[in-house]
């Protein structure tokens, strides 16, 4: 299978505990296929594990056991074989530079031709409507400007795999709608493969292909979202795919702590 | 600019005036002091005495900073190190300069080198303090940007870590001078032949209260000046992204 992107195996992650007692098992074997241009979404508690995947997927943490194939190729620790944009929960730019500086600064240590990057630039700054903003420093950007610069940043390095963590939550609403149907457009213009981890369910609802429903460092359920695209935000079908999202969520959270009411 | 100019003012004329209740062998008035500093500068003793003072204060800042960077930044790094060292830095802080001076005196005789070794230890413990507090505040959360953006070691150092503690460095400098240039005068007033600090003991001695104001204020002014032409605009240049703080 040709288009498939990552391919996790019984991915399994610990943390020593500090007091010597049993360590803390963050992901329990987990296991998901993604495949080329998908948009999949993450969904599940804080402290599931959301994160911690990312950082594997990623290659900041290499101490983990379980198989990644990606490409059909073995993942090596810590060097992941093809290139991943990244987007934080918040935008974690560099407050020294400008914007502009911010991308370069992304695209030099990738090692993005130099020749390219101003096309590069042109294209991905007009898409996230930051033109007038190129020379900004960052503290002088409003929250959802910034986060949109992290982006363009995440974009530019001309990336196989966009990994999203959180990148909505520190946001007002208003905002956050706003950056969700831009990353729509932003998705269907560039055709990237895109894993976006929320604990929002509305907003896994409108974004993803699939919804990956996880707890307890596992993947309890797999949902898949059939509306056409492109979507509109206030979509009867997503508010009524998203209250049948939300009742599995309790579901599988109440089956995850039966003792709290 | 304006209201430094009137602090400045206002300064000299509360001097003046209660320098109208003294003699000028107690305190001698700002124009007396003046005239004083001019004679000696026309005399042209003032200069090499100055440039020693200079010369040994810049070879301590050099000293401390080359003993105090490391440090700071192994003991921001490594626990094992911090735990190490915090003890003997916080002891190296409450030892007074006057014990430096008079060790080094006496291991290394009463020379340059000694006059040096004195200054750099004396400052290098609020240097390694000021470094050690710098690498603690590094973001870690930009360090792992870089790396999802595959940036070498050695690039990581340089864009992201390097403009975090540099901060600090720029603050131990400053910091540092200052405690410098105070170490220096005593230590050239223990030991040393020459420089401002002997000058100031020497006319002391002889109980001369205008040349002692007039050898402080030229130090002063000398003081102001590598400050204000050198220290501001280099700070100007290296932080002129930051936003100002207003309250």
């Amino acid at each position: 299978m040709n288009d498939v992107v990552f391919s996790v195996r019984n991915l399994v992650k610990e943390f020593p505990s500090r007091d010597g007692a049993a360590p803390l098992r963050v992901l329990k074997g987990l296991d998901l296929v993604v495949r080329r241009n998908e948009f999949i979404c993450i969904l599940g508690p804080s402290g599931c594990g959301k994160s911690t995947f990312l950082n594997i997927l990623s290659g900041l943490d290499p101490r983990y056991s379980g198989e990644i194939d990606v490409g059909g190729r073995k993942f090596k620790a810590g060097k992941p074989p093809l290139r991943i944009g990244y987007l934080f929960q918040e935008p974690r730019l560099l407050p020294w530079l400008t914007a502009e500086q911010n991308v370069d600064f992304a695209m030099r240590s990738c090692r993005i031709p130099a020749s390219r990057w101003t096309a590069l630039k042109d294209r991905h700054f007009h898409l996230t409507r930051l033109d007038a903003f190129r020379g900004h420093y960052p503290h002088q950007m409003s929250g959802g400007m910034c986060q949109r610069l992290a982006l363009v940043r995440a974009l530019c390095v001309e990336p196989d795999v966009l990994l999203m963590d959180e990148p909505f939550s520190g946001l007002d609403e208003l905002t956050a709608r706003r950056l969700r149907v831009d990353l729509l457009d932003i998705w269907r213009d560039t055709s990237k493969t895109i894993i976006f981890v929320t604990h929002n369910s509305y907003e896994a609802s409108f974004l993803s292909d699939r919804i990956l429903m996880m707890s307890q460092g596992e993947v309890q359920q797999e949902i898949p979202i059939d509306v056409a695209r492109p979507r509109d935000y206030d979509d009867p079908e997503i508010f009524e795919i998203n209250r049948r999202v939300v009742k599995l969520f309790l579901e599988v959270a109440q089956a995850a702590a039966p003792a709290t009411p | 600019m304006m209201i430094r100019l009137v602090s400045i003012a206002a300064a000299i004329a509360l001097w003046w005036l209660l320098s109208l209740a003294f003699t000028a062998s107690v305190l001698p008035g700002p124009w007396l002091t003046l005239q004083t500093l001019v004679e000696n500068i026309a005399a042209g003793n003032v200069l090499i005495h100055l440039w020693m003072t200079l010369v040994r204060v810049t070879a301590g800042l050099a000293l401390a900073l080359l003993i105090g960077v490391p440090i700071g930044v192994l003991m921001g790094l490594y626990r094992q190190v911090e735990r190490a060292l915090d003890l003997w830095v916080m002891v190296g802080l409450t030892v007074p300069s006057l014990c430096y001076a008079l060790v080094c005196f006496i291991w290394l005789g009463l020379n340059e080198a000694a006059t040096i070794v004195a200054i750099g230890i004396t400052a290098a413990p609020s240097i390694a303090i000021n470094l050690w507090e710098g690498v603690k505040n590094i973001d870690t959360r930009l360090v792992a940007m870089a790396r999802v953006f595959e940036a070498r070691r050695w690039t990581v150092f340089r864009r992201v870590v390097l403009p975090q503690v540099l901060p600090y460095v720029m603050a131990s400098v400053r910091f540092g001078l200052g405690i410098i240039w105070k170490i220096a005068v005593l230590v050239e007033l223990i030991g040393r032949p020459n420089g401002v600090g002997f000058q100031l003991f020497y006319w002391y001695q002889l109980a001369d209260m205008p040349q002692v104001l007039a050898w402080t204020l030229l130090f002063t002014i000398v003081m102001l000046i590598i400050e204000l032409a050198i220290l501001k605009p280099i700070e100007h240049r290296l932080f002129s992204w930051r936003p100002r703080v207003e309250l």
